[in-house]
């Protein structure tokens, strides 16, 4: 059985001190996965996709955006007793099944 | 940042051997070292006092309840992180720090972990007894925002007296014995009352002075209208470059530095080969080739109120991360983020007039933000470069031709 390491669900809420804060993903190529690539601040999906465009167009052949508020975020990071000695990249579950 | 009175004067200030490109009240003309980390910003809130018309960070307008603002706790664990990462210095910003009450126990943590912290304020809550107040908690600098005589200053800042409140600040801090300098952001609204403030602020006691090119960020982006030309930035800069060096002649070691374009690096090589000519320009050079050109995403950082990572202060609408997601350093090491890999790779891909220019490896194509503001793409020229032609061709000096 793997030991867990303990996360806590961090800050909510709109985290845009002014504006709307979106989560931006984005997409290589087709075969590629998807990844988290930061965030914008832009009043609605329309320009927050327009903003990221300008960012990734270089780079990505999709992008995603997502109300940074609505994303529910698990972490070790700031979790009580989080330290060196928590395995930064979580042992493969199935190990333990 | 570029400091014009080191570069033409030989002018030393401070111990610290870093460069760095915010104000952050030293200077080091001689050093080799690279600089490893970057000098992080901290906009600790978005609360302020005045409404500035160019706040960058939009600050001043109605305001999200500042609950959700990073917390004492959350703040000393930031500073610890960013020590822990080998942060030098972290520069306290906003909004306006000073209404934050616990500013003074942050500043003290910082100092405590080891990091150098410096305050960037509009001055007009500094008493006496603040400035006291944070200088023994170790702060190590103030600059404050002035941006014109006290009619345009306060026009610009949005309220009845700020010029007079932010004059009393500077002088509360010089009377604590804080070394403070002036920031000012020049406009085509208020490049008039430029020589004017200095003069002013010379008589105050003030010898370090730090212009600012306007961001075209939070309600900057709605001043590109009133944005410099390129003859009034050239005629700005020169006059700025011959007034230190004047200062410098007659025994006064003002300190002047330029913020926010790297097309100043390229002027001020041409300006010292027409001055004091090649050997100088070429030495000049070199030393702005150390210094790496436009610092987004590697020599300078951003934290925002509410925990998110900016490329640079001024680049709000993008964030690689939150601090209360992951650890500073975790953010600013992930390379995977394509962006950031390219802002620190970008030679290879400027375009249009930066691809070829000559001052390109003391530049590197200046603000990307203004170049995507423009519509100039990622790569894109900086709309605020007013290098001519004739000053972008050819090859760079080099120390090797020097000697």
């Amino acid at each position: 059985m793997v030991e867990r390491p303990e996360r806590s669900r961090t800050e909510g809420g709109e985290r845009a001190p002014t504006g709307r804060e979106w989560e931006v993903f984005v997409r290589d190529a087709g075969d590629d996965p998807i990844r988290h690539a930061g965030s914008v601040r832009a009043r609605g999906a329309e320009t927050a996709h327009e903003l990221a465009s300008r960012l990734f167009a270089w780079y990505a052949t999709d992008i995603w955006v997502c109300p940074a508020e609505e994303m529910s975020r698990f972490s070790t990071h700031g979790a009580e007793g989080a330290s060196a000695d928590v395995p930064r990249e979580e042992p493969r579950t199935t190990e333990g099944f | 940042m570029i400091s014009v009175s080191t570069l033409l004067c030989d002018h030393a200030a401070g111990g610290n051997r870093l460069r760095y490109d915010v104000d952050t009240g030293d200077t080091d003309p001689v050093s080799t070292a690279p600089q490893r980390r970057p000098v992080v910003v901290w906009n600790t809130t978005n609360g302020c006092n005045l409404r500035c018309a160019h706040c960058y960070a939009g600050s001043g307008g109605p305001e999200r309840p500042s609950g959700d603002e990073l917390t004492t706790e959350e703040g000393k664990r930031l500073l610890s992180e960013l020590a822990d990462y080998g942060v030098p210095v972290v520069l306290f910003s906003g909004g306006e720090p000073l209404v934050r009450d616990d500013l003074a126990e942050l500043v003290a943590h910082a100092a405590d972990e080891g990091l150098r912290p410096v305050l960037s304020t509009n001055g007009t809550l500094l008493t006496v007894e603040r400035a006291r107040e944070l200088k023994r908690a170790g702060l190590a600098y103030a600059g404050v925002s002035v941006d014109g005589l006290p009619e345009r200053n306060d026009e610009f800042r949005g309220v009845d007296g700020a010029f007079d409140a932010a004059i009393d600040g500077i002088e509360s801090c010089l009377d604590v014995g804080l070394k403070t300098g002036l920031r000012y952001t020049v406009t085509g609204r208020n490049v008039d009352d430029l020589e004017g403030v200095i003069e002013l602020l010379r008589e105050v006691g003030v010898d370090r002075f730090c212009f600012y090119h306007l961001a075209y960020s939070g309600r900057g982006a709605d001043l590109e209208g009133v944005d410099l030309t390129d003859d009034q930035r050239r005629r700005v800069v020169r006059t700025l470059c011959d007034r230190t060096v004047e200062a410098h002649r007659s025994g006064d070691d003002i300190e002047t530095l330029l913020v926010g374009n790297y097309a100043d690096a390229g002027f001020l090589v041409e300006y010292a080969r027409e001055r004091f000519g090649e050997v100088a320009a070429r030495r000049v050079y070199d030393r702005l080739e150390r210094n790496g050109g436009d610092p987004a995403g590697e020599r300078v950082a951003a934290v925002d109120s509410r925990g998110n990572v900016h490329p640079t202060q001024f680049w709000r609408t993008y964030s690689l991360g939150n601090v209360r997601d992951r650890s500073f350093g975790d953010i600013w090491e992930d390379e995977s983020n394509p962006l950031l890999a390219a802002l620190r790779n970008r030679s290879e891909r400027l375009r249009g007039r930066c691809a070829e220019c000559r001052y390109q490896e003391v530049c590197r194509g200046g603000s990307r933000l203004r170049a995507l503001s423009a519509g100039n793409g990622l790569f894109g020229p900086d709309p605020q470069c007013y290098l001519d032609a004739e000053e972008r061709r050819g090859a760079p000096p080099t120390t090797a031709d020097a000697d």
